[in-house]
């Protein structure tokens, strides 16, 4: 993969709005822009190609979005996963929303609160925000501080199948302070809460205050918002159009009209990407295989996505042979990471040895590399006393060292990495088996009831923008053992406890930045994850699109279609 | 006929009840959840995924469940999507209409085709078109319909460009002719299976009905080859065809969903894959009750029609 | 599929005179012939080839067919195709095999339990019988399918449990009519009790169309596995079955072609050697039915 094209924001587009740098690191929020400026990506040079191009003065022309998977989920604080969001991000505001620099742009608010600015007092525990008192809901109501007293509230409702309320749970009494300020207490600081409104969209009050049901509302099929976007049509099973909101508060929208194109298969997807019936493809983007055939396509930029996500395979410390950390180490280093790459993979994902992305501020660069070494990977084996048995298989005191290997039916790279694995740790007397099932089984109580022996998984440790990994790694994380939390390995290991407990109550980002690259090396040393690489989708979009931008802090990177328009 | 067709309703009626139990207990005893797709994408914690499995009564014993879902159903109800929350029902016929315009053109193709086919099968028994027919259907009732659905994208999508090689129309373009243009590929395919079998019936009814007295008589009496095969064996023999139309819904219904997942054609098959592998309980159900009713329908209106077209045929259940 | 016609034949009839007219049949002598070359291929053809069907080559990956060693090239892992087309074969055919066998034993349990004892147990049987014929049929398996981890053994009872109810149906109604011969009546006579009757009045009495179902039975299983497979519910890896070499074909369909087509191919032809075989035995067994 070449590293040649540095990813540059279009100057003026993503600039820090009412909030400077200072404040921001001050919260221990967002990596510093010089981190950005050495970040590398395969990506186009969008920015400098379309610098000239300046937006239409009415929105014009269409766009459309080709996904392999169908959004449905339309009330954006229901469950939802990420191709909901494009419509969540589209149709409706947040109070501030996540850069691709890791910086958060205010929205609806007009500042976002920091201890400098007396937004956040008392410790962390009173938090006041300023509202812009120029939006209105594209059925022309004005937003006001109550819808979002009304929203925040509906979270923590009784019975509101909320998507998630963490965070949210810690709210204390909310205050409408005037129809454009409002404030909230906390039961206790939390940092992360402030990376977590950036993805809590605001509904609105008049329309779903008189619904008997909130779990089903008129609201949930036909979203009213106040985004660059209004909902226009849907068909079911095919699209749903979007259409300009031209009494937009920001900047914006340039297109008349937003496609979301659903194609279920990624292979026939980047087929009418070729032939044109699709403008982009994000998300799961184009399989690996066409990358190279892709970045020769006439008009298009083709690209490979930042994302958050790592690729890794998570054993179940449980296990009898998994547990013992030799036998971690001995696979990692009997897996030829590289060659998974390259051929498996075409060489388009990078290797990492963290569970960090590579962009974050607190990701550990100076991590010790993985080397495929069979040799050292036996004599770790040899030493923890497990001996080769019939057929070169080894055990210990009656138990063999076999396991299975699990991943989602159906998807053909991560099998052919699992049959690769097989015969990679064959050699070392390692007998693995495949036992793969649909996403609906898997991910379900054999996941997160730790069920499984070994998995192949694409997974993130964060909390929204934040690095905090605690809901990944503290030993209080382990649904099995009554804790809350996605430490579905069962990892236990007392330092990294304490480090993740000091780094979710600090506010400073010096402290984090050392505490969270100790906690990276803990890992790297215990493998309770065997990281592979950091995920490298495949994108592209027709060439002229202007505005669209990458972006690792949103799960999609449609997340800002209101600011693209085509060029000439 | 009125006793007839209430019998007929009444034992339709009980055998919806019993497919609803069995496609229940299917679905519900099967591992993994509705939720399953939320607890790896890393946004929602366990703690919210036990709340939401909670407040969507998956916790429940089965034969409650099962009881809500059935007197729900009574009253028209036929509950609402895990996913978008909308009414199945709802959810159901948006995805129909795209299916039956699949449907009806691959019947309408494979009829006119099969009917050919097996008339002119007859009429030159043994001929050599006669035996190139009969392996070519039984060819055709063997290959999986998606590898012919994958080979004719190959050939006339990737390698000729003469056809599309999915959805139902482009977008922004939703002109009759694009429509038309789209359609060709997936009913292609979904009517090679039912060509086989009218063409197979046809040859048969056809040659039953030509050896009949009233055929040799016409015959006899000097009537042109060409009179005698359609002014009266053609309509004889389509005559017995009709139930096969009634019979042929559930494979139609299968061939579609496949062409449908080979054609990313937005219509109940894909919608029913979906449903199935995001365990949205609902509209699963709905579908499988959707379908089952068809068939109880068609085979009910082959029947109806087989009589009133033959009043020969004795009506006994 | 055609539906099997259920009419009685004497004992007398399953000799001589049947042979003849079977080997007659062109079709089904060929069909024959295939099955058992294929599955002689099957059972000997990985023995006589270079190369394993698991063995992972990186360095050979995409190799064309009639390239080098490779006959039928090899796959995204650099595998032979060849060797893992006779293994996949394998398993295929005795997934096609074991499904029908499944099946029938259901299917003839169903069947002869419903139409010897008749009644309330005979109608509640072959109520469900006629319930489950309203799913059709991908539906029915695709449910199913969601209740199991894909293994060989859960694929085989997969198929057999969306596939006994036709047999059950022809069985049923024979056994019905042949319970009131007076074959069954002598013997019922003489004491004999209704297990027995089953098993050695009625049963041998019912043979012919329940070979033909039979035969029928294990084409549909081969088809069914296909499907199964390329919707993603299949046997898993590093198993090769004929569908999901198909399914992991799909994505290299513009690059690799022939990974695609070779087990397509090899799907069709055995699927239409058993149904050949299935029609010739009909033909064969019972002369009076000219059913397409």
């Amino acid at each position: 993969m070449s590293h040649d094209k540095t990813m540059q924001p279009k100057s003026g587009k993503f600039d820090l709005g009412a909030i400077g740098r200072r404040d921001m690191l001050g919260l221990g929020l967002g990596f510093g822009l010089t981190t950005m400026a050495a970040s590398t990506f395969g990506f186009p040079a969008w920015a400098q190609t379309d610098a000239a191009a300046t937006p239409p003065s009415k929105p014009t022309g269409v766009v459309v979005v080709g996904l392999s998977q169908e959004p449905v989920s339309f009330h954006p604080l229901m469950p939802g996963v990420e191709v909901d969001e494009i419509i969540w991000t589209n149709i409706f505001s947040s109070l501030w929303v996540a850069q691709p620099d890791g910086s958060l742009k205010p929205d609806l608010a007009i500042e976002v609160p920091s201890v400098e600015n007396g937004g956040i007092a008392e410790g962390g525990l009173l938090w006041t925000v300023r509202l812009r008192d120029d939006v209105t809901w594209h059925d022309g109501k004005p937003f006001t501080a109550e819808d979002v007293k009304y929203s925040l509230e509906l979270i923590n409702q009784e019975g509101f199948r909320s998507r998630t309320r963490v965070g949210h749970s810690l709210l204390g009494e909310i205050t409408v302070v005037g129809p454009h300020e409002i404030s909230w207490r906390m039961t206790e600081a939390f940092s992360p809460y402030l990376a977590l409104l950036a993805n809590t969209h605001m509904v609105p009050r008049h329309l779903l205050e008189g619904e008997a049901d909130q779990n089903s509302t008129a609201f949930g099929g036909q979203p009213v918002g106040t985004g660059p976007f209004k909902w226009d049509t849907r068909t079911p099973g095919d699209n749903i159009t979007l259409a300009a909101n031209e009494t937009y508060h920001g900047d914006g929208p340039y297109l008349d009209q937003a496609v979301l194109k659903y194609v279920p298969d990624m292979t026939s997807l980047y087929a009418q990407f070729q032939t044109g019936q699709v403008d982009m493809v994000i998300i799961s983007g184009i399989p690996q295989n066409f990358y190279a055939e892709a970045k020769n396509l006439p008009d298009r930029e083709v690209f490979i996505a930042p994302s958050g996500n790592i690729e890794l395979v998570m054993p179940n410390l449980d296990h009898p042979a998994l547990r013992e950390k030799p036998v971690r180490q001995a696979l990692y280093y009997a897996m030829n990471k590289q060659v998974i790459i390259d051929a498996i993979y075409y060489g388009v994902p990078t290797v990492t040895e963290s569970f960090s992305p590579r962009e974050s501020w607190a990701y550990n660069p100076n991590l010790p590399a993985h080397v495929y070494d069979p040799e050292k990977a036996n004599a770790l084996l040899d030493e923890a006393g497990w001996v080769r048995g019939d057929g070169g298989m080894r055990s210990k005191d009656g138990v063999p060292l076999a396991f299975q290997i699990s991943t989602t039916t159906g998807n053909q790279l991560r099998e052919q990495v699992q049959q690769f694995l097989m015969q990679d740790w064959a050699a070392i007397g390692v007998a693995l088996s495949i036992n793969n099932m649909p996403a609906a089984v898997i991910w379900g109580d054999f996941y997160v009831r730790s069920q499984f022996e070994s998995l192949l998984v694409g997974t993130s440790f964060r909390t929204g923008v934040d690095p905090d990994p605690a809901a990944r790694f503290a030993s209080t994380a382990i649904p099995l053992k009554g804790g809350s939390g996605g430490n579905y390995m069962q990892w236990q290991n007392a330092e990294a406890d304490a480090l993740m407990k000091e780094g979710q109550a600090s506010f400073d980002q010096e402290r984090r930045r050392e505490i969270y690259h100790r906690l990276q090396e803990i890992v790297r040393e215990e493998l309770p994850i065997l990281p592979i690489w950091q995920y490298a989708p495949v994108e592209g979009y027709k060439k002229g699109l202007v505005g669209f931008a990458p972006n690792i802090n949103q799960r999609q990177n449609a997340w800002n279609m209101g600011s693209w328009f085509w060029g000439s | 006929m009125a006793t007839f067709l209430l019998r007929r309703f009444a034992q339709a009626a009980l055998l919806l009840v019993i497919v609803s139990m069995i496609g229940f207990a299917i679905l519900h005893l099967a591992p993994g959840g509705p939720l399953s797709q939320y607890a790896v994408d890393g946004n929602m914690t366990q703690a919210d995924l036990d709340r939401l499995a909670e407040q969507l009564g998956l916790n429940r014993p089965l034969p409650i469940q099962y009881a809500e879902w059935f007197f729900r159903m009574l009253q028209g109800d036929w509950g609402l999507s895990y996913r978008d929350q909308q009414p199945v029902l709802h959810i159901i016929l948006s995805h129909l209409g795209a299916t039956l315009e699949l449907m009806l053109t691959a019947t309408v193709l494979a009829m006119i085709l099969g009917v050919w086919v097996g008339t002119l099968g007859a009429v030159r028994r043994y001929s050599l078109f006669d035996s190139l027919a009969t392996i070519g259907a039984m060819v055709a009732l063997s290959i999986p319909t998606f590898w012919f659905g994958l080979v004719i994208i190959y050939v006339f999508s990737v390698g000729l460009d003469w056809l599309p090689s999915g959805n139902r129309y482009t977008i922004g373009d939703g002109s009759f002719l694009n429509r038309i243009h789209h359609l060709i590929g997936p009913s292609l395919v979904l009517a090679l299976v039912s060509t086989a079998v009218w063409s197979r019936y046809m040859r048969s009814s056809m040659l039953d009905v030509i050896n009949q007295d009233y055929i040799r008589t016409a015959r006899a009496k000097g009537v042109s080859e060409r009179n005698i095969l359609f002014r009266h064996a053609m309509r004889n023999a389509l005559l017995p065809m009709i139930t096969i139309a009634g019979v042929q819904i559930p494979t139609l219904l299968s061939g579609a969903l496949v062409t449908e997942t080979v054609f990313t054609w937005p219509g109940m098959g894909r919608l029913f894959l979906d449903s199935i592998s995001y365990r949205d309980y609902p509209v699963v159900m709905g579908i499988l009750m959707f379908s089952a009713v068809l068939v109880l329908l068609g085979s009910l209106l082959a029947d109806i029609l087989y009589s009133v077209a033959d009043p020969r045929i004795s009506r006994q259940g | 599929m055609a539906t099997i016609q259920a009419i009685p034949i004497s004992r007398s009839f399953l000799e001589g005179a049947v042979v003849k007219r079977f080997l007659s049949h062109r079709l089904a002598t060929f069909g024959l012939a295939t099955i058992l070359l294929l599955t002689l291929a099957c059972i000997v053809g990985p023995w006589l080839l270079p190369f394993t069907d698991v063995y992972i080559d990186m360095m050979q990956r995409f190799a064309a067919p009639f390239s080098g060693w490779h006959v039928l090239g090899t796959d995204a892992m650099g595998r032979d195709t060849l060797a893992r087309l006779l293994m996949a074969g394998r398993i295929s055919l005795s997934i096609g095999f074991s499904a029908m066998v499944v099946s029938m034993i259901i299917g003839l349990c169903v069947g002869l339990i419903a139409g010897f004892y008749g009644g309330i147990l005979g109608t509640v049987l072959m109520r469900f019988v006629d319930a489950m014929l309203c799913f059709p049929s991908i539906f029915l398996l695709l449910a199913i399918s969601a209740l199991i981890s894909p293994s060989v053994p859960a694929i085989v009872l997969l198929i057999a449990m969306t596939s006994w109810m036709e047999v059950a149906r022809v069985v049923e109604a024979q056994t019905r009519s042949l319970k009131t011969r007076e074959f069954t009546l002598a013997a019922q006579s003489y004491g004999a009790g209704g297990f027995r009757l089953m098993l050695r009045e009625i049963l041998p009495n019912a043979v012919a169309p329940i070979v033909v179902a039979a035969t029928l039975n294990v084409a549909n299983a081969i088809l069914a596995e296909s499907y199964i497979s390329f919707l993603g519910f299949g046997i898993q890896p590093p198993t090769p079955s004929w569908g999901n070499m198909l399914n992991s074909a799909q994505t290299y369909l513009t690059s690799a072609p022939w990974l695609a087509i070779v087990p397509g191919l090899a799907i069709t032809l055995a699927v239409t050697s058993f149904n050949f075989l299935g029609d010739g035995l009909r033909d064969a067994l019972d002369p009076r039915a000219d059913q397409p």
